[in-house]
């Protein structure tokens, strides 16, 4: 790795700044939040707690900055449309780690304001400045109330939250993920009756907001939060009005990969290349939503989505489309052995077989789709030579590129860019058999040899056999024998050190992009979509291979 | 995707409650209070409530001396010692199993809902033990991640 976690995650420059940012927001809040409790003398009934009741405040108004904030990266569609004019100022795309960070600073501050809450109320019964005890605080008043319930909906969504739960079993994560109704619900009215007032007794009244805020000197932060709230409510509603808009499937492709090929015709879905879409199948789950890549470009007269077997959801929707388990592991098993079998029987490892629905007995289900939502892969005309990597499925999203860039390509409308390397990081090759036979097309159809580069690296270790079938089947003909492409499949893993510098000396001594003028500067910008190691390596060679003449830029996609 | 794995699950909300417990725990000793002082009690100002003679047993152990608060501390810690796989514990048969998990996090939760700043922590530990129970009852066993590793295979 070469750096501490202490340096890539604390003091990398960016993190850095967004640290001082973000902590020191927090800890200015909570700095307001105890003074200005602490020198409110209509509050001198509350302030006899001293510290306790100070710091209550202070945490309770950063949990007001934190759950106004928490939602904010939530607002997909919103991020979608003012991501491409903010892509300076903040990754729009780590909207899930933003959101993360709000929760681990979501869960710190309810610590401090809990704690802080059992010595008030304890102290309270004690001195009973309030005539009450301390359990009727925590267990008959809404303060209370919804705080005890507050922690317990966090501790079940945090922990079903956790990486490896939500790696393992999504829905768990999903559903539970949906309390967030709840504990929203439980935000807004954690103030009822204000806690902080200047009168013994809570002022409760029969209309809204149920207490009469004369009383109530509190920082009445529910006006605030709430926002996010209602737009993010209005946003899922608008999903599902959106999902709801003609949709349909019109045929379905079993590759011999096993890959499914779900082409869906829906006029009202806009979208660019490289993003990516949820899709609901209610005949195999009524309520569920599954993210895949979009693999159709735009100028495709149909959404496209490849999806394979490999989970519960997934079976499902084999099932249901009539290409079961049992037919796709044949005919996976097929293309698995394809290498081992003689090339005399042409290129190809035989074609994708459409599944006629007049032939099932059940008609195709229907399908609904939302979408689209971003990725950064969007940008990649705006550069001069665009490096893509995808790593294992991690491809998905460049299968929209390539097609969107030949297709580009043949209108001769390629805006900044110049040159695309694409890179394939790979353990088993055969089992993304789709994306061969696409990259076929792509390579099949490049009229000018040097704009379109594709390199593969199979990381697999091999054994004695293998490495002697492809030495054998390799040695003089015209195909790769892994990939059926022209293009060389490379072993082992990719040197991103060399392959930079190579790019930013070809670029250099002019070679690369012939006709460059020398005054500007190369963009070449990364785009990346994969697992995390590799990208975090990618990321320090690219960013570390920028000079004066060669700008490298670098950008991710997650799912 | 995949099945729901109980103990995973009530691991980590076993750690948080684990973590709560600890922390209401030394924050027990310094703001001592028994949590069913309700019962019987009568409320004095200032004094705030006073309990009643049958809840005296508690008191003695938790305002008196904080000894309630102190075992669950202790209880607490050793519950971490094992959810968080620490060198004592790790490998060995006490660390893998989950009825000893189990019989803590239920000691744990009573020793909690003894005194005044445990409530949570007794709830959520229940909430660790129903998960743990869950993953004995399904039958699941904990798997060594490791042995996939570094396998030669077919391409």
């Amino acid at each position: 790795m070469g750096e501490s976690w202490l340096q890539r995650e604390i003091l990398a420059p960016r993190r850095l700044l967004f640290n001082i940012l973000w902590y020191g927001s927090h800890l200015f809040v909570f700095g307001y939040g105890w003074y200005s409790q602490a020198t409110n003398h209509k509050l001198d009934g509350l302030n006899s707690l001293k510290w306790s009741v100070w710091s209550s405040r202070g945490a309770g108004l950063v949990l007001a900055y934190d759950g106004f904030m928490i939602l904010v990266p939530m607002l997909r569609n919103i991020i979608r449309v003012v991501r491409p004019k903010f892509t300076w100022l903040f990754p729009a795309d780590e909207n899930i780690w933003f959101h993360r960070q709000v929760a681990y600073s979501l869960a710190f501050w309810s610590m401090v304001h809990t704690t802080a809450h059992y010595v008030n109320f304890i102290n309270v019964e004690g001195t009973q400045i309030r005539p009450e005890r301390a359990l009727d605080i925590h267990y008959t008043q809404p303060g209370g109330i919804t705080g005890h319930f507050l922690l317990t909906i966090m501790v079940l969504m945090y922990s079903t939250a956790h990486n490896k739960v939500r790696k393992q079993c999504f829905e768990a994560f999903w559903y539970t993920h949906h309390l967030a109704f709840f504990f929203m619900l439980g935000l807004y009215t954690h103030a009822t009756g204000c806690f902080v007032r200047d009168s013994p007794l809570p002022d409760y009244q029969a209309t809204f907001p149920f207490y009469s805020t004369k009383h109530c000197l509190g920082y009445e932060s529910w006006r605030f939060t709430i926002w996010p709230g209602l737009i993010y409510f209005g946003e899922r509603v608008y999903r599902e009005i959106r999902a709801r808009k003609l949709t349909r499937l019109s045929k379905v492709l079993v590759h011999p990969s096993g890959a499914m090929e779900l082409r869906i015709i829906k006029p009202s879905f806009k979208y660019t290349a490289g993003q990516w879409l949820f899709i609901q199948v209610p005949d195999v789950s009524k309520y569920q939503w599954h993210p895949f890549t979009i693999t159709s470009a735009p100028e495709d007269p149909y959404v496209s989505v490849h999806i394979r077997q490999v989970g519960d959801w997934t079976y499902g929707l084999g099932e249901r489309l009539g290409a079961g388990p049992s037919v796709v592991k044949s005919l996976t098993a097929a293309a698995m052995k394809a290498y081992d079998r003689d090339e005399k029987s042409g290129i190809s490892r035989g074609d994708f077989v459409e599944l006629d629905p007049s032939s099932t007995s059940r008609p195709m289900p229907a399908v609904r789709i939302d979408g689209p939502y971003g990725a950064p892969a969007e940008d990649v005309f705006d550069s001069d030579v665009a490096v893509l990597v995808g790593g294992g499925i991690g491809v998905t999203p460049f299968a929209s590129i390539l097609k969107h860039i030949w297709y580009r390509q043949k209108r001769g409308n390629l805006g900044a860019l110049r040159r695309v390397e694409f890179f394939w990081v790979c353990r088993d090759v055969p089992s993304f058999g789709w994306f061969q036979s696409l990259l076929q097309e792509v390579e099949a159809a490049q009229t000018d040899p040097n704009f379109l580069r594709i390199n593969i690296y199979l990381t697999q270790k091999i054994n004695e056999d293998m490495l002697w079938n492809i030495a054998v089947n390799d040695a003089g003909a015209e195909y790769d024998p892994l990939t059926l492409l022209r293009t060389r499949t490379m072993y082992g893993r990719p040197d991103w050190k060399t392959i930079y510098g190579r790019i930013r000396m070809a670029i250099e001594t002019g070679q690369y992009l012939p006709g460059q003028n020398a005054e500007l500067k190369v963009k070449v910008g990364t785009y990346f979509c994969g697992p995390a190691p590799l990208g975090r390596d990618l990321k320090r060679e690219c960013l570390a291979a920028t000079n004066a003449s060669v700008q490298f830029s670098f950008a991710k996609e997650h799912f | 995707m995949g099945e729901f794995i109980w103990h995973q699950w009530a691991r980590y909300v076993s750690i948080t409650a684990s973590v709560y417990a600890m922390w209401s725990a030394y924050w027990g000793i310094f703001y001592r209070k028994v949590f069913w002082d309700f019962v019987g009690g009568h409320l004095r100002a200032p004094g705030g409530l006073q309990p009643s003679s049958a809840i005296l047993p508690l008191s003695q152990i938790i305002v008196k001396a904080p000894a309630v608060q102190i075992f669950a501390l202790f209880v607490s810690l050793a519950m971490l010692m094992l959810e968080l796989r620490l060198p004592p514990v790790k490998g060995t048969s006490l660390g893998r199993s989950w009825v000893v998990r189990i019989a803590l996090l239920v000691v744990q939760a009573v020793l909690t809902i003894l005194y005044y700043q445990g409530t949570n922590a007794a709830i959520w530990s229940l909430i660790a033990t129903f998960g743990y129970i869950q993953a004995s009852v399904k039958g699941e066993k904990e798997e060594d991640a490791k042995q996939h590793r570094g396998k030669v295979g077919a391409a």
